[in-house]
């Protein structure tokens, strides 16, 4: 996990940011430096220059800054001591990342001369912009810090590049502990587990005894042609065994689906859970579709190693040893020919799947893509048809069509060979085992019976070797999904149960900022210091452009995010030592894309209340303007709003999340772009609403369109991370600073703006 | 007649006839011909433009409009601000020191490397390990999800992107040394 926190930059203890140098560059940063000097920053870049891939350092002590080479072509011709360019601290003018095509540049703009240049491929980004953060905080006269934690991008046991950051390594998965973790999932369930071996071990006997019948029948009925009361009785113990076999298959099934779909119940439970108290900051670094896929697909690969996989191992594990158990005890000669097309089978079998995998891999890609160009195609067929591209696009499918066809044919033909291959090496075996076995019958050393039963047992042998090369395979892609769910699970989730929070049931919601710094990725804060005083009810508008830093300043007040540097306080109190039950119950939000979950409109009103009685639902819907349009619908408040809401319109929306607001009573109120996106009618009904339910609590509101924020006591305006205007709608303006050339440009563009609404 | 008749006609008269488009006027502050600007560095580490000798830029962005596909025209001047001071249409029409600035500066911004040999690509759990000499020198790096990380730009033209967002080309694979690519081949 990379926490957050941020330290100031000292010479002691570990940091990610002094990495261990080679000799060259150490003794010439000891040459070039004082005995005193302490070394704050030395990272390696792996681009010496624009045009070679090699290291290079960047050395940044108390008091100067040096660039070295790390070669060693240099060092013969002694200018490796020499540093590439080297300038006291106090000559940095400013410092910046910028971002190149497939890379960087780590800029040190400096007060004389040449500015110093570090380029640095894409894969070191995150640590130069901080290292730029810090010699930016130099620059300016501050206390430099930096992030204590980077994040890894290679494994730190084999040191392959991993394929997420601070991802789990596909070849360095502990097996053995996940296995552990993985079966103590099934510990619960013990009883039914030692059931289920049991079961596996019977079957396994129950599928080796029927050749050894048929051994009897060939060679004590058949062949003398006498004894037909011998004959009954053994093809009636044949289907005897045959009944009990299909009968343990049935309680293998039976148990196995019973014990591992628990298991797997239990795990997806566990897993949800994880999900929803981990940090936003978790969410931030990952795609919706990637946690969602690990939600449905990582936990299907443990499904199906739990439920299938591992009974199937052992009862195959256990069958290969009984089999060679009895074709040993009938003839070890025979055994060791039949044994010999088992290493080529199990090499060529892993060979192939390798192959056939990569076939496998390209075929869904070219089926995904044509699934896409259909789903394109035909959700946007009123643009094909507007732009009359039928044709066009009947030929792109066709191309598509076509790749798919040609990897379906080359897989195909891979998969015959394979098969023709391990068929091959299979019956080669048996072609073994009748010419040697066959010698042995006419030596009288063996019955033909046994031949025969040797040959069944050959069969049995060969196929689960078959499989060999998939298995593996399968199980290292179970082994790396059970590994990526137990990240998540482990991931250190929000602090609900600290003991040292102080409770505050009952906010005042009086809010202090205090030089507040934040960002989401460490090297580029979008805080930078803002203070900001409030009064409990008071209302404050934010205003200014998009990544001033609202919705931050909105985000550290939820604690979605804590501050990396500075203050925030609520009623005096640090918010990082309320009890976040407390806070987050008493902060509503009402955001622009309200957000509501499929249910009924009443469950959606009291969402944040579950069991409160009806009459404060409608008591909530009423103030919210909400209560008209609901009983209009056929089912009123008993209404399914569909998954996401999607069966009321926008509006309608809005207003059940601010009754869902008003009954949620917060101490601290969020309006974010509430008002947005609604036609005028509908706007007036809303900001009516928005006026009940502003009355008495603390409210921030950011809005677009800054008419909006008339009512508000205080408007705040941010730029660039900073507080930068204060006051009322009318001092503003009168100021005629950022405000007022905000409100003239919204102004000149609301044309283009009403023209651009048409347009949607 | 069929709709599929219908529509190959419509085709068929879209190539004869090709209508002239309305002219669209673009205003910006600047925007300015190519042949009233010249760029030059003073002092020699900082790039400045200046329009007709009068106006002045500093801190002057040169991008490509078109990176792949036109990679020698529509380069694209811009400000601090990232608006477009002007355009140039063609690097082969300009003026000598001019054009050898625009290419240094396109050099010092598109870090695509290009790969000259394949020595190893590994396939791993879906993820394909590559080691492989660049224009840069020797270089290791992971692409996840082959199939679409890796663009064609051609039929033989290749374009790589790996986990970080590093760029890899391979500006034309018939120019590969056999074993190269026999691995290159294997992994697409």
């Amino acid at each position: 996990m990379t926490t957050q926190t941020q330290i100031k930059v000292s010479a002691e203890g570990a940091s990610p940011f002094r990495e261990d140098s080679p000799d060259v560059v150490s003794a010439g940063v000891a040459a070039a430096t004082e005995d005193d000097e302490r070394v704050w920053i030395r990272v390696a870049t792996d681009m010496a220059d624009r045009d070679v891939f090699a290291e290079r350092w960047l050395v940044i002590t108390d008091r100067r800054l040096l660039i070295m080479h790390a070669n060693g072509t240099q060092a013969t011709n002694g200018a490796a001591l020499a540093a590439v360019q080297q300038f006291p601290l106090s000559d940095v003018r400013a410092a910046r990342v910028e971002p190149l095509v497939g890379g960087g540049r780590l800029e040190v703009e400096r007060h004389t001369g040449e500015p110093a240049q570090v380029y640095y491929s894409n894969s070191l980004a995150p640590k130069f912009s901080e290292v730029a953060e810090t010699l930016q905080q130099v620059s300016v006269g501050e206390e430099p810090t930096l992030a204590t934690t980077v994040e890894r991008s290679r494994c730190d046991r084999c040191h392959r590049v991993l394929p997420e950051k601070d991802g789990v390594c596909p070849a360095c998965v502990h097996k053995l502990d996940t296995l552990k973790r993985l079966l103590a999932y099934m510990a619960p369930y013990r009883a039914r587990v030692v059931l289920l071996l049991a079961i596996l071990v019977a079957e396994t006997g129950l599928d080796l005894l029927p050749p050894l019948i048929t051994k009897h029948i060939i060679d004590d009925v058949l062949i003398p042609t006498a004894n037909f009361p011998l004959l009954v009785w053994l093809v009636a113990g044949l289907f005897g065994l045959r009944v009990l076999a299909w009968g343990t298959a049935v309680g293998r099934r039976w148990v196995g689906a019973w014990v591992g779909f628990r298991a797997i119940e239990k795990m997806r439970a566990d897993l949800y859970r994880a999900l929803m108290y981990l940090p936003l900051r978790f969410y931030d670094k990952r795609k919706v579709g990637a946690l969602i896929s690990r939600m449905s697909n990582d936990s299907d690969l443990v499904e199906i190693y739990l439920i299938f996989d591992i009974p199937y191992i052992i009862s195959n594990g256990l069958m290969v040893v009984g089999i060679l158990g009895v074709l040993g005890y009938m003839s070890w000669e025979l055994t060791l020919w039949v044994l010999l097309p088992v290493p080529p089978i199990v090499v060529a079998s892993t060979l192939i799947w390798n192959r056939m995998e990569a076939y496998w891999v390209r075929w869904s890609a070219k089926w995904s893509r044509l699934t896409s160009h259909l789903n394109e195609s035909i959700r946007g067929i009123r643009v094909v048809k507007a732009f009359a591209q039928e044709q066009r696009e009947g030929q792109r499918f066709d191309r598509r069509n076509i790749d798919l066809r040609d990897v379906s044919v080359s897989a195909e033909r891979h998969w015959i060979v394979f098969w023709m291959v391990t068929n091959f090496f299979m019956s080669s075996g048996v072609f073994f085992v009748w010419y040697f076995g066959g010698r042995k019958v006419l030596g009288e050393s063996l019955t033909p019976g046994a031949l025969m039963a040797f040959i069944t047992y050959v069969w049995m042998l060969y196929q689960p070797l078959k499989w060999f090369g998939d298995f593996y395979g399968f199980m290292m892609r179970a082994y790396a999904g059970a590994e990526r769910i137990f990240e998540v699970m482990d991931a250190r989730s929000e602090p609900f149960q600290d003991p040292a929070a102080t409770p505050m049931p009952q906010l005042r919601g009086q809010v202090e900022f205090e030089d507040a710094f934040f960002g989401y990725d460490p090297g580029k804060p979008v805080l930078r210091g803002a203070s900001l005083s409030v009064r409990p009810g008071e209302m404050i508008g934010l205003v200014g452009k998009s990544g001033a830093g609202k919705s931050t300043l909105i985000h550290l007040l939820c604690r979605f995010y804590d501050v990396t540097r500075g203050s925030l306080q609520i009623d005096g109190v640090d918010i990082r030592n309320i009890r976040l039950e407390d806070l987050r119950s008493q902060i509503g939000l009402v955001a622009q894309q309200s957000f509501l979950f499929d249910g009924t409109i009443a469950e959606n009103i009291a969402y944040g209340k579950p069991g409160v009685k009806f009459d404060d639902v409608l008591r909530a819907s009423y103030a919210a303007n909400a209560h008209e349009f609901v009983i209009a619908k056929a089912d009123g408040y008993d209404m399914q709003v569909g998954e996401q809401g999607n069966k009321l319109s926008g509006g309608e929306k809005q207003r059940i999340a601010i009754a869902r607001a008003i009954l949620h009573d917060p101490r601290i109120l969020i309006l974010d772009e509430a008002t947005s996106s609604l036609d005028t009618p509908t706007e007036a009904k809303i900001q009516q609403a928005i006026a009940r339910l502003v009355e008495g609590r603390t409210t921030f509101a950011i809005a677009h369109r800054l008419s909006t924020l008339r009512s508000a006591d205080r408007l705040v305006v941010l730029d660039a991370g900073r507080i930068v205007e204060v006051g009322t709608h009318e001092e503003l303006m009168a100021q005629q600073g950022f405000f007022y050339k905000l409100v003239k440009t919204q102004q000149e563009s609301s044309a283009m703006t009403v023209s651009k609404e048409l347009e949607s | 007649m069929t709709d599929v008749d219908q529509e190959k006609k419509i085709a068929g008269n879209g190539k004869v006839k090709k209508h002239t488009p309305t002219p669209i006027t673009v205003t910006h502050p600047e925007n300015v011909d190519v042949s009233k600007v010249r760029l030059y560095r003073e002092p020699a580490w900082k790039l400045r433009l200046t329009i007709d000798g009068d106006r002045s830029y500093t801190r002057i962005k040169v991008v490509r409009a078109a990176p792949l596909s036109h990679p020698t025209r529509y380069i694209s001047l811009l400000d601090a601000k990232d608006e477009e001071v002007c355009m140039i249409p063609d690097m082969k029409r300009m003026d000598e020191d001019m054009r050898q600035i625009v290419q240094e500066e396109l050099d010092r911004r598109y870090l695509t490397s290009t790969i000259e040999s394949v020595i190893s690509i590994r396939n791993e759990f879906g993820t394909s390990y590559w080691d492989v000499a660049t224009n840069r020198g020797p270089r290791e790096f992971v692409v996840q999800n082959v199939a679409e990380n890796a663009q064609w730009l051609g039929d033989h033209r290749l374009l790589l992107v790996d986990v970080d967002g590093n760029r890899f080309e391979i500006p034309n694979l018939g120019d590969l040394d056999k074993k190269s690519l026999g691995l290159v081949e294997m992994v697409l």
